[in-house]
């Protein structure tokens, strides 16, 4: 064991610590802040920009290094560098300030994104762009959950955004044709999926074009396919209903 | 404004012959607002005192307090000169080049313009400007030049240098005037030469005459120029309300000095000098070293002038010349500590210049009923259409133009050159006026009733129980007074809010000219559309029909009442009755009818006027949004009227759902977005830099490196690293072989499909974007023949689509295209986009794309076609949006290589699939939140299940989803992937900039160009002219604020026009990283720097939240240190 005195001790500054227990002990890196996410994503390919030092420990405030068996035993290997480039990937850390400030922003962008991907304003029937979104979820004071997925955050966003603002989820436009027989029955238990119906032509086969809420589509895929026993055909003729083009305001 | 005025404004309506429309045209701040205030205040409508001072026809607050002119705005003056009365509509016109727009409006409905030209600055980026404008619209200038007064003052010049210095400007005028005239003779030269070139051919004479001389010596041009003894120039100072024309010199000389005053008036301005002693004049100031004429009589006695009130301040000097000239000076003035009060009363005596500039006006400028014939077939023919071209009904008008006649019997035509908003309460019908003797009477009665009411109620309040029934009554009356006042209130509640309400509202007024005719208030008048025909109009109306009859309705006319007639008088608007022919007029109640400009007219064969020539074309492009998300139905009200009340801005919907707004500069910009702000929508904006779009697609590999070495030789060292990196980016279970050729196997072992990427050549991309419409109706009718039923396509139609076949066709040559136009599986994104999908699947045969040529159908139907439609959405969803950043893919073709299905697989060995096959669906962690998140995979997936009417491989017990939708997530991911084994690049929207500059600035233009990534194409000089055209494109990433940096760099020399015209694959390769020691040498260690298309394809993944590899820290070392307890 070194004794610390000031002229063979090393300060650390900036420290970011990640840890793993292997073989029963635990091993500690010396790392950079903000460095290591950037390291496991890939953008940061110097090893030296991420570690403070080489040396591998049982404890970094305390300064104590690792022994040299514990960690051949754990890692089957000497070679340091490599030791670090395993913990480095595999251990634990405490995700610094800029780091979860970064993550959490790209969230909150992706969630909008997807938002305005899958929705539209129902009086013009075109989407809303992404930075309108974004300063309406933060109207309503949205936060992000970092262990939720995007996807998953947009759609309850869209029912939180639907009380301050006039957005609706893009409809879908189906075109189902249906075997007289079934037509009738079928079309009473489709009524209550379907939005609008944009045209019918009932004379040897039911012929329906309408459109539906995209949260609904399986209800109906499945309805389908069940009562018709395959007889009947559903076809998606747009995934989202919006307007295309640009349009000179007159 | 008093009665009287307008009384006899309206008189003087009627006589065409002494009406003058006329606008005020020069460059920024060359004085045409004071000017115009000077000629305002001589007709007592501001204080003379207050002239140039207080900018009266600049109504706006903004425009005060920039102090520059934004809208043009028009004003009726009355002038007496020499027995007759005139009628003056002025307009002033802003002078800044973004509003440039405004002066077109204000130009079209004139005959004359004064021009403006600062004494100092001389001829200006503008002042050419308004001179071809004044010239394209063939209406008559004078020039004023204004401020003289720096000369003495500021320059300090003496009497001498300043006449040469006036000479130059007018030399400089004429010159531009001069350039005009020469390049239209040069154009018209050349049609000329066009059409007998066309005759020659036609009658194949062999011998042609070539016509060498230019015909400009046999063209008269004197007439053009600006020369004071031509009576066409005034020389003043509006600011201190002085200003003369020869002519008043002239005269006041020839009865002083006994000399004609005609022979005054040829040699007051020229090289002419008084022999003292001879008494003679004679020629050849210059050259005898004597003063000029015009030095020693005019310019002298105003030097002398100014040096006494200005300079010296000598007072018995300056009242030694106000008697002497004979004027009276209050003493107030006198005393005045300012020199220039007492400036401004002497000379405003002496030499008034609205009297110099309102006299030349009245006598140089035509009035409304002199009328070209020239201007009014130039009027009447719109775009290239000839004039002779037009229906004979429409011929016959023209006589009408030329009378301008206020008969009853003559036609009403009417151009409106643009819409303004005025606030409700500005207008006359809304105004606060004296009440008349009827309504005090009945509002007096209306109080009275009302007192009395009161009285009767409280009265019976007062004694209750008189009688036995007057407790039960009392309290029903009062309850009913109370109800009574309770309604009363309300209703006065309601009418007041319903009278707020309509004070918010914008009202709209046409600025417009009658041409023709007497147009009447509760008159029915048809208005044409710019875009209006009078030929197809004739045909459908029946003949001699007017605006009374109930009519079919014709495109781009509409039926409309007059609503309101109003003078138009700077601020404020006067009510008329009726307008008659040669007038300036504003007309009320038509926003529902014009747009912008409009055409009114009695005879639906009238036709529409020429558009107005916009010397500057909106090109400034922001995207507009509300503060609050919630204020959006507003914001696109307000854009709305924002687009009828500016005749230069345009806003559009974008696809993204953007509002943009495009404007003619930065200054337009922030009165466009002030508007909105406080006057159309009222809510708070912010504006921004539009989203820009990209595509992706794949190029060849390239042959040379980024340092144009040679790939291949040295190479060596970076391969190995190369295919290391390559390993690392495909998960397992893809298989990509050395020719780019991706196979994907779905989840559950079933499917398997190889995908190949290859460019298209650009023709064909550009082939596929040009006939969009054909591949949609091709796409219909396969849709259609899938369920057994026909289409039917009209022939020209499937001629098209033949003829677009036998261009892909010879478009796509070489071996590994052979007959792959057959073979064409589908277009892509949305089905009829510029990416093919082609099918190269050994022994797989589907009804081609092109079935709607081929009459017979086939009807063989194998097993594995039940999928072809997964197969398709892999394909649309990998082509809607790319791997690089998400943006729709371009000229990219996809060859479906293999494509293995084992149908036979049991049941039960699906279920037993092994885990790490999970790996290979990289879309797998996104199964488990497939039931809602994801449908847009899982819903065209089961869809195409259910079409495929088989209930195969038991796609719902497979635990990965429906098959269907497996493989439509392995095509989209194989295509993907098969993108990516190619070299991607990045393209880029481009605009074709087109600059007009003069030769001086020709090398600031281009540093800005080369700047912001822009490339010249061509540079031509404008025949006649030392005006270039230079023709560039330029990326639409770098356009943002291009056009306020090029004005800023050449001084307002160069204007560019920005159209949209093609997408461009931006060269860099947004992945390379330097491998070869040259490139190394040359771009350092990380190369970030040069990377242009990296920098868009970041851009474009930062502002959608995608992953951007991107350090959070660049140096570990650099950070802030946070030193633990030291």
């Amino acid at each position: 064991m070194s004794i610390f005195t000031p002229t063979n001790q090393i300060r650390l500054t900036n420290v970011a610590v990640v840890r793993m227990k292997k073989g029963g002990k635990r091993f500690e890196i010396a790392c950079y802040k903000n460095k290591v996410m950037s390291w496991r994503s890939g953008a940061e390919k110097d090893l030296d920009e991420v570690l403070q030092t080489n040396s591998v420990f049982v404890n970094v405030s305390k300064g104590q290094v690792a022994k040299k068996d514990d960690l051949s035993s754990a890692f089957g290997t000497e070679d340091l560098t490599e030791i670090c480039k395993q913990i480095l990937a595999k251990g634990e850390l405490q995700v610094s300030d800029k780091e979860r400030q970064s993550q959490l922003e790209q969230m909150f962008r992706d969630i909008a994104t997807i938002v305005a991907e899958k929705c539209v304003n129902p009086e013009t029937k075109r989407p809303y762009t992404v930075s309108l979104i974004e300063r309406a979820m933060k109207d309503i004071h949205f936060s992000v959950k970092a262990n939720k997925s995007t996807k998953q955050q947009a759609l309850e966003v869209i029912k939180q955004l639907q009380q301050s603002i006039q957005i609706q989820r893009a409809h879908m436009r189906l075109r189902f044709v249906l075997p007289a027989r079934d037509g009738k029955r079928l079309k009473e238990k489709l009524k209550p999926l379907i939005k609008t119906v944009e045209s019918e032509d009932f004379d040897e086969q039911l012929e329906m074009v309408c459109l539906i809420d995209p949260g609904c589509f399986r209800d109906v895929d499945e309805l389908i396919r069940c009562e018709t026993k395959g007889k009947g055909t559903l076809e998606v003729l747009s995934l989202k209903d919006v307007e295309e083009g640009d349009e000179k305001l007159e | 404004m008093g009665h009287t005025i307008l009384e006899k404004i309206i008189a003087l309506q009627k006589k065409t012959s002494n009406i003058r429309n006329l606008c005020i045209l020069a460059h920024v701040d060359h004085g045409k607002t004071t000017l115009a205030d000077c000629l305002v205040a001589s007709n007592g409508i501001i204080s003379s005192r207050l002239a140039g001072k207080l900018r009266y026809l600049d109504s706006r607050e903004d425009e005060q307090i920039r102090g520059i002119t934004m809208k043009s705005s028009a004003i009726s003056l009355h002038y007496t000169a020499g027995g007759n009365e005139y009628l003056i509509n002025l307009i002033d016109s802003p002078g800044h080049v973004d509003f440039s727009s405004e002066v077109s409006t204000a130009v079209r409905l004139c005959d004359g313009a004064i021009v403006v030209v600062d004494a100092v600055e001389g001829v200006c980026p503008q002042t050419q400007v308004v001179l071809r404008q004044a010239w394209l619209e063939n209406i008559r200038p004078v020039l004023v030049i204004n401020k003289i007064d720096r000369l003495i003052v500021e320059l300090k010049l003496t009497s001498q240098e300043a006449y040469t210095h006036l000479q130059k400007i007018l030399e400089q005028v004429n010159a531009v005037t001069g350039s005009l005239f020469t390049s239209k003779v040069l154009e018209e030269r050349t049609e000329k030469d066009a059409e007998a070139q066309s005759s020659c051919t036609e009658s194949g004479s062999g011998d042609q005459v070539y016509d060498w001389s230019a015909g400009l010596e046999e063209t008269d041009d004197s007439d053009l120029y600006f020369s004071p003894d031509r009576g066409n120039v005034v020389f003043a100072s509006a600011i201190d309300g002085w200003g003369f024309s020869i002519h008043q010199f002239a005269e006041m000389y020839s009865q002083k000095m006994g000399i004609r005053s005609s022979v005054l008036l040829k040699t007051l301005w020229g090289d002419f000098y008084l022999n003292a002693k001879a008494k003679k004049i004679m020629k050849g100031a210059q050259s005898k070293g004597k003063k000029p004429l015009f030095v020693q009589l005019v310019l002298d006695n105003i030097w002398s002038m100014y040096d006494a009130v200005v300079t010296r301040r000598d007072k018995e000097k300056v009242e030694k010349m106000v008697t002497s000239l004979g004027l009276k000076v209050m003493s107030r003035d006198l005393r005045h500590s300012d020199p220039k009060v007492l400036l401004s009363a002497i000379c405003s005596q002496w030499l008034p210049v609205s009297q110099a500039v309102l006299s030349m006006v009245c006598e140089k400028l035509p009035s409304p009923a002199e009328i070209s014939a020239e201007r009014v077939e130039k009027l009447m023919s719109v775009g290239a259409r000839r004039f002779d071209s037009l229906p004979e009904q429409t011929q016959e008008l023209k006589k009408a133009f030329l009378d301008c006649s206020a008969d009853e019997t003559a036609p009403v035509i009417v151009f409106v050159s643009k819409m303004f908003a005025v606030d409700s309460k500005a207008l006359p019908q809304n105004k606060q006026r004296p009440l008349t003797q009827e309504e005090i009477a009945q509002r007096r009665e209306q109080a009275r009733q009302r007192h009395a009411e009161r009285q009767a109620a409280s009265q019976s309040a007062e004694n209750p129980g008189s009688v036995d029934t007057g407790g039960v009554s009392t309290p029903a009356a009062l309850a009913s007074g109370d109800v009574s006042d309770a309604l009363c209130a309300q209703t006065e509640a309601l009418s007041v809010k319903t009278a707020v309400e309509e004070n918010d509202k914008e009202h709209f007024v046409a600025f417009a000219r009658v041409y023709s005719g007497v147009i009447r208030k509760g008159q029915k008048v048809f208005v044409l559309g710019p875009k209006y025909n009078p030929l197809l109009a004739l045909r459908a109306l029946p003949e001699g029909c007017s605006a009374a009859d109930v009519l079919p309705s014709v495109p781009h006319m509409a039926l409309c009442t007059v609503d309101r007639l109003y003078l138009l008088m700077g601020r404020e608007l006067e009510e008329l009755e009726e307008v008659p022919s040669g007038n300036v007029l504003g007309i009320g109640g038509m926003e529902e009818f014009i747009l912008k400009s409009a055409t009114i007219s009695t005879s639906p064969a009238c036709p529409p006027f020429t558009p107005l020539n916009f010397e500057a074309t909106p090109i400034v492009r922001v995207a507009v949004e509300p503060k609050h998300p919630s204020e959006m139905p507003k914001l696109v009200r307000g854009m709305r009227l924002l687009n009828q009340a500016d005749p230069c801005a345009e806003v559009l919907i974008q696809e993204t759902g953007e509002h943009v707004l495009v404007t003619a500069g930065e200054v337009h910009l922030q009165r466009c977005l002030d508007d909105l702000r406080e006057r159309f929508a009222k809510i708070e904006i912010s504006a921004s830099k539009p989203i820009i779009p990209f595509r992706e697609t794949v190029i060849r590999p390239p042959k040379v490196d980024m340092v144009n070495e040679d790939m291949g030789k040295q190479q060596k060292v970076a391969v190995i690293h190369q295919v290391k990196e390559e390993q690392t980016k495909y998960p397992e279970g893809i298989q990509v072989d050395s020719t780019g050729l991706v196979t994907l196997t779905t989840p559950n072992k079933i499917a398997t499909v190889g995908v190949r990427a290859i460019p298209l050549p650009e023709e064909v991309t550009r082939l596929l974007e040009d006939n969009v419409e054909l591949i949609r109706t091709m796409e219909q009718f396969s849709l259609f023949a899938w369920e057994d039923k026909t289409l039917d396509i009209n022939q020209k139609i499937l001629e098209n689509i033949q003829d677009f076949k036998v261009k892909l066709e010879s478009n796509l040559q070489g071996r590994k295209w052979r007959g792959a136009v057959e073979r064409i599986w589908a277009f892509g994104p949305r089905r009829c986009g510029p990416n093919i999908l082609l099918n190269n699947v050994e022994g797989y045969r589907r009804p081609s794309v092109w079935q709607c040529l081929e009459r017979e159908k086939e009807t063989e139907k194998a097993e594995i076609r039940d999928f072809d439609n997964s197969i398709a959405s892999g394909f649309q969803l990998a082509t809607l949006s790319g791997p690089m950043c998400e943006e729709p893919l371009m000229g990219v073709c996809f060859s479906v290589e293999t494509w293995d299905m084992k149908l036979s697989v049991p049941l039960a060995q699906k279920d037993s699939i092994d885990d790490d096959s999970q790996a290979a669906e990289p879309n797998n962690d996104d199964h488990s939140e497939r039931s809602d998140a994801h449908e847009t995979n899982t819903s065209s997936a089961s869809s195409n299940q259910s079409r495929s009417r088989v209930e195969v491989a038991g796609g719902s017990v497979d635990c990965y989803g429906p098959f269907s939708g497996q493989l439509i997530a392995a095509m989209k991911e194989a295509c993907r992937y098969a993108f990516q084994a190619k070299p991607q690049r990045l393209m880029a929207a481009m605009y074709t900039c087109e600059i007009m500059a003069t030769a001086e600035v020709l090398g600031r233009v281009y540093a800005v160009l080369s700047k912001r990534e822009g490339r010249v194409l061509q540079e031509e000089m404008k025949e006649g002219t030392d005006m270039f055209i230079i023709k560039a494109v330029l990326p639409v990433a770098e356009s943002f604020g291009f056009a306020d940096e090029i004005r800023k760099r050449t001084s307002g020399l160069a204007s560019p026009q920005l159209v949209f015209s093609h997408w461009e694959v931006i060269s860099s390769d947004p992945f390379w990283v330097p491998t070869t020691e040259e490139e190394y040498l040359h771009f350092g260690e990380k190369a970030d720097s040069s990377n242009q298309a990296l920098k868009y394809m970041n851009a474009v993944r930062r502002r959608k939240g995608l992953y951007v590899e991107e350090k959070i820290v660049e140096h570990a070392e650099k950070q802030r240190t946070l030193s633990k307890n030291k």
